[in-house]
């Protein structure tokens, strides 16, 4: 009964591994053979700043979109869940992003902030180059990507807060503890599971993000220094395709997903070890 | 009691709610709306305006020009349906063993598969290339789809937690019936599962008709476009024609929202219960 | 040891298929199917129309045409050489298709269809496309130079006439220049404020001209006029002191002088200008003969062509060829043959002339564009004697172009937003293309 899902284990996340280990160790551009190089790739992009750019790019959705979308999941499922009449009505609304495709909201966003011709700078009568100017970029892309993903996370916390039961909050009530209070004294701390949850999804998310990417910028605009050139929103997986598909040199983007791969276990194990005792989620 | 103070609040809460749903809405409904527009009115008048007459002009270029839409579906349509179905088939199976066959190491096997779910498909995508192209598989049906048929951690993953939940008196029962595990399956556990077969199902529908990395790479041309590749292809062959280019968005967002407004509980439950896309 | 490898991971793959049980089998046909891409759907009708005629003649082979946008045509053709799938016959440019022809993927024309085939073809393409004294394609059309498409109604209300405007001259020295104050009093602001006026608010609703960051029809024109070098051989030379002025004069055209659109909207779209143009928000369109077409169709108003500016070096345009190259891969070898035979002919690349989509490169057939546009009362002399006027700035060319274009396009697209100074980024830019083309 295991066999098709062992086979598929096999062949399409182990073997894909081994091999893109393998590869990390040649050098090929998709059209001469491919020869060995031995570690040459990884001296390489390990001195390679652009590398290093498109971590930092990753970093920043992590230290920045992630407590962002997060804190405003949190607000939405707290007006959600006062029982006011017509909340599933607005929960509706803020889930459909999810369902979208990520790379046709890109485009629908590439026209909205599009310096001529985009509706947003029609609605504000000025000519703002949101994705085209590099010190906007990022935070516009970083906005696109917020945009899709807060309503996604207001259904987790909202899951959560109605979990949290009546009584508590009734006796904080009585105890004269006004919303504020009750809602960083009683209801974060018991939605500590949730948000550890949401936090772990996003942060996973966050290394897969590429199609918005893709649709909104390809990476750019260009920070050029004497040290390389550096995409504003280069984030990892744009800088793995670009390396494969635009420049092809595919002994690089191995290395690459390499790193990236080792990055995430540290991460997870980093996680497991630092979180694992205190969330209430069994996975045995 | 409604005291002035409260109602204001209430009141507050509504603009902030209102306002966030305008938000969501906004692009959707102005991207549909530029689609139906002619690009002679597009050009002149405000992007507020109403498409003025109504055209489906852009739309039918796309289903019926270059941008091959109509066969974009159709291929989408296809591949979708071929994943939900062997993956969900499979990962049932494999959720039944672990949570009912005890063999050894299903402990760390399970463990494997959940380390899957966190390796990202820009680390896989290389490597799965160049092994389609070996096998010969690039651009056909079933390079889109072979890497993703056998199952998925995440699926088997909430199977297994559903699947032991459910009373060992009712397996124990179809045991002393002389049921094997395949009947067990089959006659037991499935049909006590299907809300969260409903669930999965729906996931993974959003999934892969959303899915762009992996038929980009994979794909090459018309015959196996599928609409999110057709989209972007049309984009940057057609940059800057909006009203064009949002048909297509229109074309590609249009069936998930309707799945989603018919099926929306669903969704919803799904979502809560899992938390992976 | 390392194909191996790779093998043995597909095979494990592979059993995949068996499992399903569904292995890919090729259909039998007895006709041949043979499939041709390119880059240009306006050209793509007129092959339909060349295609049509030769399947007539040769019942037996099928040839499909298969557009892949500019935009992506670089990075599928090599995905796709190396994924096995690339179509039997592909256009190809002088700029990339060295490394095609070096690693043995393209059909070698002068065995295919002998030495003296090139005999009627246009020398220039056929000897941009010789490498070691090998011709890798068939000449299918020729650019010739670029010139300037004029909305006449635009230039008479700024009171120019098209006699002035075929003699401009640009300088980096202001008081030899103009070119820029005619482009500047072409150019108004929403209120309908020329950009001579100090009451222009900096923001064009009409574009004046179509500077931008446009390698074959303002960039390279630019520098050669201004007798600066793109290239020394393969390698870049962009930090010539001539091509540094000429980036600074188009780049202050832009960003200063606010004359044409900003490099935000045409860095990422190539046909901004182009759009601009034909809305009637552009009076000076600079390209080729590669637009005329789609002038001719797209314009609802009357305009004409001028030669473009003079520079302090004459008038230096670049030309470039386009052939079509044969997949070295294919089963399809004879097809192929017969399809290059036909597409090499006169007859064959006549339809590219015919329809008036661009200048056949067969020179026997290349009469009938010049007379189709003739009919239409259009002269295309401007685009031609360009060329005689003056040897043409060579075409981008090298082995590993592409990966040069990848290392100094996004320092280029800074430059023309003006986000970095010229002369540093050019610096920049030929060191980060010649480190990528060396290693």
């Amino acid at each position: 009964m295991l066999a098709p899902s062992l086979f598929g284990l096999a062949a399409f996340l182990v073997l894909p591994i081994l091999v893109v280990l393998w590869l990390s160790f040649q050098s090929w551009d998709l059209l001469s053979p491919i020869t060995p190089v031995g570690g040459a790739n990884y001296a390489d992009v390990l001195s390679d700043p652009t590398f290093y750019n498109s971590l930092a790019v990753t970093l920043f959705f992590v230290v920045i979109v992630i407590p962002v979308q997060t804190a405003l999941g949190m607000i939405a499922a707290s007006l959600l869940t006062r029982g006011l009449p017509g909340s599933l009505f607005f929960r509706t609304i803020y889930i459909l992003p999810w369902v979208c495709a990520p790379l046709a909201l890109g485009i629908v966003w590439r026209w909205i902030l599009a310096p001529s011709d985009g509706l947003l700078n029609d609605l504000i009568g000025s000519r703002i180059e949101w994705l085209a100017d590099p010190a906007l970029a990022l935070p516009s892309v970083a906005a696109v990507v917020v945009w899709s993903n807060v309503g996604y996370i207001t259904l987790f916390f909202m899951a959560g807060l109605l979990n949290i039961p009546q009584h508590i909050l009734d006796a904080a009530s009585i105890d004269g503890a006004g919303p504020i209070a009750t809602f960083f004294r009683i209801k974060l701390p018991l939605l500590r599971p949730t948000t550890f949850f949401v936090l772990v999804t996003s942060i996973i998310s966050v290394f897969q993000l590429f199609d918005q990417i893709y649709a909104l910028t390809g990476g750019g605009p260009f920070v050029v220094t004497d040290a390389g050139t550096y995409g504003r929103t280069d984030v990892v997986a744009s800088r793995i395709y670009s390396e494969a598909f635009a420049t092809f040199d595919l002994g690089r983007a191995a290395v690459m997903a390499v790193v990236l791969l080792v990055l995430l276990v540290v991460l997870t194990i980093g996680q497991q070890l630092y979180f694992g005792k205190r969330t209430t989620y069994d996975l045995s | 009691m409604t005291s002035p103070k409260r109602i204001l609040s209430t009141l507050g809460v509504y603009v902030i709610l209102l306002a966030a749903a305008i938000l969501t809405l906004g692009p959707f409904l102005l991207s549909v709306m530029t689609g139906l527009k002619s690009p002679a009115q597009f050009a002149s008048e405000d992007s507020l305006a109403l498409p003025r007459p109504f055209s489906l002009e852009n739309f039918t270029t796309l289903l019926t020009g270059p941008g091959q839409f109509g066969s974009a579906i159709l291929v989408t349509l296809a591949m979708t349906s071929v994943i939900v179905i062997f993956q969900l088939g499979f990962s049932v199976l494999a959720a039944y063993a672990f949570a009912r066959i005890d063999f050894a190491g299903r402990r760390v096997l399970f463990w494997v598969y959940l380390a899957g779910l966190m390796v990202p498909n820009i680390v896989l995508v290389i490597p799965l290339y160049l092994m389609m192209v070996e096998l010969g598989l690039r651009n056909t049906f079933w390079g889109l789809v072979l890497p993703f048929m056998f199952g998925s951690p995440y699926a088997i993953f909430l199977l297994r937690e559903y699947f032991r939940g459910i009373p060992q008196d009712l397996v124990d029962a179809a045991r002393i019936d002389g049921a094997g595990h395949w009947r067990t399956l089959v006659s037991i556990i499935v049909p006590l599962s299907k809300p969260i077969l409903a669930t999965l199902s729906l996931i993974t529908i959003v999934s892969q008709w959303n899915s762009f990395l992996w038929p980009l790479v994979i794909t090459t041309g018309p015959d196996w476009r599928v609409i999110t590749v057709a989209t972007a292809t049309l984009q940057s062959q057609y940059n800057g024609n909006w009203t064009l280019v949002m048909a297509a968005t229109t074309l590609a967002l249009v069936p998930l929202v309707v799945l989603f407004l018919a099926f929306q509980k669903q969704v919803v439950r799904s979502i809560t219960i899992s938390g992976f896309k | 040891m390392a194909q191996r490898f790779l093998s043995f991971a597909a095979v494990i793959a592979a059993s995949a298929l068996a499992l399903t049980g569904c292995a890919a089998g090729d259909a039998e046909d007895e006709k041949t199917t043979v499939s041709f891409r390119l880059w240009d759907s306006t050209v793509a009708s007129a092959y339909e129309e060349s295609f049509a005629a030769f399947e007539k003649e040769n019942p037996d082979i099928d040839v499909k045409v298969n557009i892949v946008g500019w935009g992506d045509y670089w990075t599928k053709l090599r995905t796709d050489v190396a994924g096995k799938t690339m179509d039997d016959l592909f256009w190809v440019n002088n700029s990339y298709f060295g490394a095609y022809a070096d690693s043995g993927n393209l059909v070698n024309i002068d065995s295919a269809l002998g030495k003296d085939a090139r005999e009627g073809w246009q020398d220039s393409v056929v000897d941009q496309f010789t490498r070691d004294d090998t011709l890798w394609g068939v000449p299918q059309l020729y650019d010739a130079g670029v010139a300037v498409y004029y909305n006449k109604d635009l230039i008479e209300a700024a009171g120019v006439t098209p006699e002035a405007l075929a003699d401009l001259s640009w300088s980096p020295d202001p008081a030899a220049d103009t070119y820029l104050p005619v482009a500047k009093s072409l150019t108004r602001d929403s209120a309908g404020v020329p950009a001579t006026d100090p009451a222009f608010n900096g923001t064009a609703a009409q574009y004046g001209t179509n500077i931008a960051y446009d390698t074959q029809a303002i960039t390279l024109p630019f520098i050669g006029s201004n007798g600066g070098v793109y290239q020394i051989g393969d390698s870049f030379a962009f930090s010539d002191p001539k091509t540094v002025e000429a980036f600074q004069y188009l780049v202050s055209a832009i960003n200063t002088a606010k004359v044409a659109p900003s490099a935000a909207d045409t860095n990422t779209n190539s046909d901004f200008s182009r759009d601009a143009f034909l809305q009637g928000k552009m009076a000076m369109f600079q390209s080729g003969l590669y637009n005329l077409k789609n002038v001719a169709d797209g314009a609802q108003f009357d305009w004409g062509v001028a030669p473009m500016p003079k520079g302090p070096a004459g008038r230096v345009t670049v030309t470039n060829g386009v052939v079509v190259a044969g997949n070295a891969a294919s089963d399809k070898q004879d097809a192929i043959a017969e399809v290059l035979t036909w597409l090499g002919s006169e007859e064959g690349n006549s339809y590219l002339g015919k329809t008036g989509a661009a200048v056949p490169a067969v020179e026997s057939a290349q009469a009938d564009y010049f007379d189709y546009w003739e009919g239409k009362g259009v002269s295309v002399d401007p685009f031609f004697d360009v060329v005689e006027g003056a040897p043409p700035i060579p075409a981008p060319t090298g082995a590993n172009y592409g990966k040069g274009f990848e290392a100094f396009d996004p320092i280029f697209q800074e430059i023309f937003k003006g986000t970095l100074d010229p002369k540093v980024g050019l610096k920049q830019a030929e060191d980060a293309a010649n480190a990528a083309i060396s290693g």
